[in-house]
């Protein structure tokens, strides 16, 4: 599904975010990316969303050589993974429905298919009863599943979650951590960026490791181990 | 599908056009300016175009022949006249008719009236008015015509090319075109760095709408686009504006500037009428190309994918 191949990250002038990275990840996976703050996580997602070029080696998405993808093709393979991240990434003047209609908006939907779709998502994560709430009339765990809903509407093979829960209580972040499994059950892939130690080791799945920009540790059933 | 993006294009155009809103009455007020200063451009163009050629129309050379001089010898004289080349019209004025046009120009004038009618006999003879193809000609067929050896029935020739008054009014004109050029070429610059920065603003405001659809997949045209709409909103709105003021200004121009223009037998306000679909369709695509140009600079990188 997703192939890393000898990828070196140089942000100039001259850090070195990545250094040699391969990995390759199956369909239908679950897989933490664990590693201290600066070790280049993000800097792998952002990759794999083409937000960033690699300087060197070569990323394959579910066969698709997207190393020197042109920018016209980039909202395509954006459709084709979903991300959320730390801080949300909602609207705050738009309804819960409709910082979800967005992302299906700005893509050219009907409205006939948003009407459709968006309660599927809703559902998904549990929020239909609070489709017409603001943001802010939500707590963070909530605000969390309106992104990860979001990121559903264009039925991703692939999610990315980028720290979703650093910022959430341990209730919450159970929570969050359950709904990431029950999409993973459903087939979507998973890439989950965390620090927290008892989130990684209660999955009792792929856990890779990063320091300084490289791999240092890829295990199935893996544990937190920094 | 297209039609479907092109509406939500257009609303997210609307909806940052009022988000805005006094940024966008400023900048739209910048466009009315700038299009003010294209208009006189334009009219003064027109005008001193048209005070020159209605001169220059006016321009002719005049044989005065004597009192009673013999019809065969003025049609004679017509025919050599029109053999010279670059005559374009030759006008055989009977010494009848020259008495006709002597009275009507004096008509308010007894004492001229009074005098005339005493002489009796007609003391006025025939004239040719001769025209050239182009004003340059002029001198050469004056000097062709006093070739003719015609000084005994000929009084005298008459030639005016109004040079002087043509040189004043192109000279006027001249200054007027600079300062108007000066002016819109400073409001066109203006109005650029205008459009510029509000959609550079624009774009700050929604930068989270902005990150949000790169996130989920929008594509560059649909980032752009209402970006690019709500510059071409204001492009549309500065036109209409100002000629709406301007043809309510119209009304109270119109006396003073038809005194003006009263010699030169033009009517600026029904030919700004008559072309107003050309001069306004001039405006709006110029106003309209040069804000897609800016706000196309103020884009620019920044909102790549
Ligand atoms: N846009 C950027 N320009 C320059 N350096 C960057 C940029 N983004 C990240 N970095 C650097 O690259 C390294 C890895 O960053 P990042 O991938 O964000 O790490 P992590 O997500 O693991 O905390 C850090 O040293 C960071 O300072
Ligand atoms: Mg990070």
């Amino acid at each position: 599904m997703i192939y890393f191949k000898n990828i070196n990250k140089k942000y100039p002038p001259d850090t070195l975010a990545l250094n040699d990275v391969n990995l390759h990840i199956k369909p239908g996976e679950f897989v933490s990316i664990v590693g201290q703050s600066g070790t280049g996580k993000t800097t792998l997602i952002k990759l794999l969303i083409a937000e960033e070029k690699p300087t060197k080696g070569k990323i394959i998405v579910g066969g698709w050589d997207i190393t020197d993808i042109p920018g016209r093709h980039v909202p395509i393979l954006r459709r084709q993974i979903g991300v959320v991240f730390q801080d949300y990434k909602l609207l705050p003047k738009k309804t819960v429905m409709e910082n979800v209609a967005f992302a299906l908006q700005v893509a050219g939907e009907t409205n006939v298919k948003i009407e459709k779709i968006v309660p599927q998502v809703l559902k998904i994560v549990g929020l239909e009863e609070k489709g017409k709430r603001f943001p802010e009339q939500l707590s963070g765990g909530e605000q969390q599943r309106v992104s990860i809903a979001r990121s559903l509407v264009h039925r991703p093979k692939i999610l990315v979650a980028d720290e979703p829960t650093g910022n959430l209580d341990s209730i919450n972040t159970r929570e969050i951590i359950d709904l990431l499994q029950k999409i993973n059950e459903l087939g979507t892939t998973i890439l989950l960026v965390t620090h927290n130690r008892e989130v990684v080791n209660a999955l009792r799945k792929r856990v890779i490791t990063l320091e300084a920009g490289a791999v240092i540790s890829d295990q199935e059933k893996g544990k937190y181990i920094l | 599908m297209f039609l479907l993006s092109l509406a939500r294009i257009f609303r997210f155009a609307f909806q940052s056009f009022l988000r805005n809103i006094w940024l966008s009455l400023v900048t739209i007020t910048i466009i009315v300016m700038t299009i003010f200063s294209l208009t006189i451009l334009i009219l003064v163009n027109v005008v001193t175009d048209q005070a020159v050629s209605s001169i220059k129309s006016k321009v002719d050379i005049s044989l005065y022949f004597e009192a009673q001089t013999k019809e065969e010898i003025v049609i004679d004289t017509k025919d050599q006249i029109s053999k010279i080349d670059h005559v374009k019209n030759i006008e055989y004025v009977s010494a009848a008719v020259a008495l006709e046009r002597f009275k009507a120009t004096h008509s308010q004038d007894s004492l001229i009236q009074d005098a005339v009618d005493e002489m009796g006999e007609n003391p006025l003879g025939p004239v040719l008015v001769v025209k050239a193809d182009e004003m340059n000609n002029y001198p050469l067929i004056l000097k062709n015509i006093k070739d003719f050896k015609i000084d005994e029935v000929v009084k005298e020739i008459d030639y005016d090319d109004h040079q002087l008054i043509i040189q004043k009014i192109e000279l006027i004109s001249d200054k007027i075109k600079q300062f108007g050029l000066f002016l819109s070429i400073t409001f066109t610059l203006i109005s650029l760095l205008v459009v510029f920065n509000t959609i550079r603003v624009g774009i700050y405001v929604h930068r989270d709408e902005v990150n949000i659809m790169k996130l989920v997949g929008a594509s560059n045209w649909f980032i752009r686009g209402p970006f690019l709409v709500e510059s071409i909103l204001y492009a549309i709105f500065g036109c209409l504006i100002f000629w709406i003021i301007f043809y309510i200004a119209i009304g109270f121009i119109n006396p003073l500037v038809s005194g003006f223009f009263a010699d030169i037998n033009f009517n600026l306000i029904s030919y700004v009428l008559h072309n107003f679909w050309y001069i306004f369709g001039f405006e709006l695509v110029a106003v309209i190309l040069l804000n897609i140009v800016s706000s196309a600079f103020a884009l620019g990188r920044h909102l790549k994918v």
